[in-house]
């Protein structure tokens, strides 16, 4: 059989469906079977991703109808992209998480792995369809397996931030469904690329009604500033592996798909005005709230939020260095963020304590770990030898072509207070003295090969960017290149 | 009270921006264009389901096979929904079962539940074995089994749905639907793709894999909403 | 006697009001339960509506003016062009299975903040900020 996108999807598929027979069978299969599902998936990815870079754009057609008629899956080299680093950060966490969920009792283990494999299988799936509604379908998919991990621990308050997250997720997919429906009933169809040829042809007032349902819709997905108020509450109330999971993937997809929504299927002029503002405002509300978090993964969250912020910003400037620099903040940012909540969780579990107090001193008990999360704070905020610098540095280069003085000078001052509360918390780690009892958890082997594995990445990529700006410079082109997108689904 | 104010506005504003789209989407109007040369999905559905597919039913024809994707995307989130139920109530083993909240029903109820039962279940049957031909198919047979359970689960306080029984059914036709995609993909090279033969329109064995795929939705679906009952229906009440 | 579509011919307007405005309307009700109601269940039920608003909404939008069901039975093989639009049922479909599992996992989450809060009202489950 030839590896093809469907891939992606069905594997999770035929091992959701069977993990609970299988688990009948051998009681270990639960915890094991998704690691090897998603371990296949990041062979898919890299044996499509040189055929996508070779013949540009795969699509495939679903049960034998082509590209408008049926549903299609369309690996261009920005989404396939994607679809690579949520592969294999997915299958990073799957690894960490695995000795930390021996911890929980039987049937728990089972109904947590289905759903943190499914989540990540959903944001695939999101990434690579080229159908809107099967988007939708998508979403929903990432949305109940998140409202289920968030409520999953009974001693947390998990239940209420869980039905906060359900409520905003329903609104977002009850506008989501009204803005399909206003563009099915202008354009006849639901294939995005055939939506975008004849979406000059719908009248604006439609376009601009149905562009504001998506845009409140996958604004809520894309944790974009106004309707972001679950995430915070979800990220600290979730199991840590979830946590970066929210951070790292799920999030990426709502941002692929805000954007390829805007980008690909409206051609409405103003949009990009409105990322960067929604953008700036995200990023300094989230920065700003931070500050004054006492509680770690809250912080982490918020710190999450501005990061996304900065990335509708530079997708809103849209000049092909910008989404550039975009993409490559997109995966940094999945990358560290991830890290510092794998990390982070670790202190929380010997400090038994959520608050940023937990920290003092933590690096005698836990050096390993305190210099990963130390790395990690350094490269999110954006210093030099991490890779985290040049995906700022590029936005920076690109609002500059633009001469966006003032846009600058608000990501350099945001960067400022980013670099407060991060330097704070590693100072708490490294200079302060603990005064409470510890328990001791050291990281278990399968956590520390996961998070070295991911350290190495920052700095590898810190030091030789070109190792993947290549890469990145095709999928910024292969955005903004919409009539190649039409013209090749189509043809 | 002023952001009750506000929420309100807010909602008046959403009714009126949606009464003043919606007024410009005429009621009844014909937008499937030219039925013979097709150029929007609908008129390509109309087209292809009896004359390629030969299946009656055009909506069972794009929900299993133009848009089976769609489908099965639906299927698992109707299944995550049950995995993440019951990891939300999830109830250790060592915790006594009791019997769940009901009012003892009369013997009127209880005997009349008895014939119903078996009726309910055959009528969901046929409704999803049907779906190619009539209204009806996978998902609303799987919803009117699942009525007939929830007779017995609230007629009767010590009737219980076999977990063991239930886990196989809803995999086998999970796995099943999964298996008949992937059938599609290794012959014909396309996920989910309909076999080559397809029977004769209106006949009850014909559109190839599109009945078989349905029956295996029926049955996943109602085992689905079955536990679904099931498992809000056994909530212990509070200790007091 | 009027033919169903003379009737439908006559009163065009009114019946386009009636079925767009009570679908609109089952939507801003919805809306207003899920935003301004402080009971828990009452909420899940505000939920429910509004997801049955957008479904009437789609199949509203589906019909065709003396439109039959998109179903080739014996005897009507021919009536293709009397059928209405087919896509939308077939997604409402979709979205009504995508509602119920979103209603059982309200309620699934609701009984649990019953059970942690001994309440459900909403003004009194704040351990976080709402």
């Amino acid at each position: 059989m030839v590896i093809s996108p469907v891939h992606y999807i069905v594997a999770p598929l035929l091992a959701a469906f069977a993990i609970a027979l299988l688990a009948k069978i051998y009681k270990n299969a639960a915890r094991l079977v998704p690691g090897i599902v998603l371990f296949y998936n990041i062979i898919v990815s890299l044996v499509l991703m040189p055929q996508v870079l070779e013949k540009g754009m795969i699509s495939e057609v679903i049960a034998g109808w082509k590209a408008p008629w049926g549903i299609n899956l369309v690996l261009t080299p920005f989404s396939a992209f994607l679809a690579t680093s949520v592969s294999v950060i997915g299958f990073a966490i799957w690894l960490y998480g695995y000795k930390f969920k021996v911890r929980l009792k039987g049937g728990e283990v089972k109904y947590y792995e289905i759903l943190q494999m499914m989540m990540i299988a959903g944001s695939l799936g999101v990434i690579i369809t080229g159908d809107l509604f099967n988007m939708f379908v998508f979403i929903e998919i990432v949305g109940i397996t998140a409202y289920s991990l968030t409520a999953f621990y009974r001693g947390r308050d998990g239940a209420e931030a869980s039905f906060k997250y359900l409520l905003i997720g329903s609104l977002a997919s009850t506008f989501l469904l009204l803005g399909i429906l206003i563009i099915y009933t202008q354009t006849g169809t639901l294939n995005m690329a055939q939506i975008a040829e004849r979406m000059p042809m719908v009248p604006q007032t439609m376009k601009i009604t149905a562009l504001i349902f998506f845009l409140i819709a996958l604004g809520i997905e894309a944790e974009m500033f106004p309707m972001n108020g679950w995430a915070p509450d979800a990220y600290s109330q979730a199991p840590s592996p979830t946590s970066a999971v929210f951070a790292a993937v799920v999030s990426v997809a709502g941002v692929y798909a805000l954007i390829r929504v805007t980008f690909t299927l409206f051609d409405v002029e103003g949009i990009h005005q409105y990322l960067i503002v929604m953008g700036f405002v995200t990023m300094l509300v989230a920065e700003i709230s931070a500050v004054a978090q006492a509680n770690l993964k809250r912080m982490l969250a918020y710190s999450s939020l501005g990061q996304m912020g900065l990335v509708l910003i530079a997708f809103g400037i849209g000049s092909h260095l910008a989404v550039f620099g975009a993409i490559f903040l997109m995966l940094n940012h999945a990358v560290i963020k991830a890290l510092l909540f794998m990390s982070g969780s670790y202190f929380i579990y010997n400090s038994e304590d959520k608050r940023l107090v937990g920290l003092n001193g933590i690096h005698k008990r836990l050096p390993f770990v305190s210099a990963i999360f130390s790395i990690a704070a350094f490269a999110i905020v954006g210093f030099p030898p991490f890779s985290g610098f040049w995906s700022k540095f590029y936005i920076l280069i690109a609002a500059g072509d633009k001469n966006m003085i003032i846009l600058i000078i608000g990501i350099l001052m945001v960067t400022i207070i980013e670099l407060v509360y991060y330097l704070r918390t590693v100072a708490r780690i490294y200079f302060y003295k603990d005064e409470v009892e510890h328990t001791e958890h050291r990281p278990s082997i399968n956590a520390i090969i996961s998070m070295s594995f991911m350290t190495l990445f920052i700095i590898v990529i810190g030091v030789y960017p070109d190792l993947i700006s290549g890469y990145l410079h095709q999928a910024a082109d292969s955005l903004l290149d919409k009539a190649n997108y039409i013209q090749h689904i189509l043809k | 009270m002023l952001k009750k104010y506000i929420i309100f506005a807010l909602i008046a504003v959403l009714g009126f921006y949606l009464a003043s789209t919606f007024k410009a989407i005429p009621f009844g109007a014909n937008r499937l264009g030219d039925l013979n040369n097709p150029e929007t999905v609908s008129a390509f559905y109309l087209q292809k389901s009896p004359e390629d597919l030969h299946v009656a039913n055009t909506i069972t024809a794009i929900v299993v096979n133009f848009r089976g994707f769609d489908t099965l995307g639906e299927v698992t989130v109707l299944f995550l929904a049950v995995t993440g139920l019951m990891s939300i109530l999830y109830r250790k083993e060592e915790e006594e079962t009791e019997e769940r909240l009901a009012i003892p029903s009369s013997s009127l109820v209880r005997t009349g539940a008895k014939i119903l039962f078996p009726l309910i279940l055959v009528l969901g049957i046929y409704v999803f074995v049907h779906g190619h031909l009539t209204p009806g198919g996978g998902f609303q047979g799987g919803a009117i089994i699942a009525t007939g359970f929830l007779l017995m689960l609230i007629t009767y306080k010590t009737f219980y749905t076999n977990h063991n029984v239930m886990t196989w059914l809803e995999s086998i036709a999970g796995l099943g639907f999964v298996a008949a995609g992937l059938y599609g993909l290794i012959v014909y090279g396309s996920f989910l793709q309909n076999t080559a033969w397809t029977g004769n329109l209106n006949d009850l064995i014909s559109g190839g894999l599109i009945p078989l795929i349905y029956i295996f939705i029926g049955i996943k679906v109602g085992t689905e909403l079955t536990s679904v009952l099931d498992t809000l229906l056994n909530i212990k009440p509070r200790k007091k | 006697m009027m033919e169903f579509s003379e009737i439908f011919f006559k009163y065009k307007d009114l019946i386009s009001i009636a079925v767009y405005g009570t679908a609109i309307m089952l939507i801003i009700i919805g809306l207003y339960g899920v935003l301004l109601k402080k009971h828990l269940v009452k909420i899940a039920i505000g939920l429910s509506i509004m997801d049955s608003g957008i479904n009437l909404l789609f199949v509203a939008v589906g019909y065709i003016q003396n439109g039959t069901a998109p179903i080739f039975s014996p005897g009507h093989e021919g009536d293709v062009a009397k059928m209405v639009d087919p896509v939308p049922q077939a997604l409402v479909l979709t979205a009504i299975v995508i509602g119920f599992a979103v209603t059982a996992l309200a309620l699934s989450l609701i009984i649990r903040l019953y059970k942690h809060h001994h309440t459900a009202n909403i003004d009194q489950i704040n351990s976080l900020k709402w």
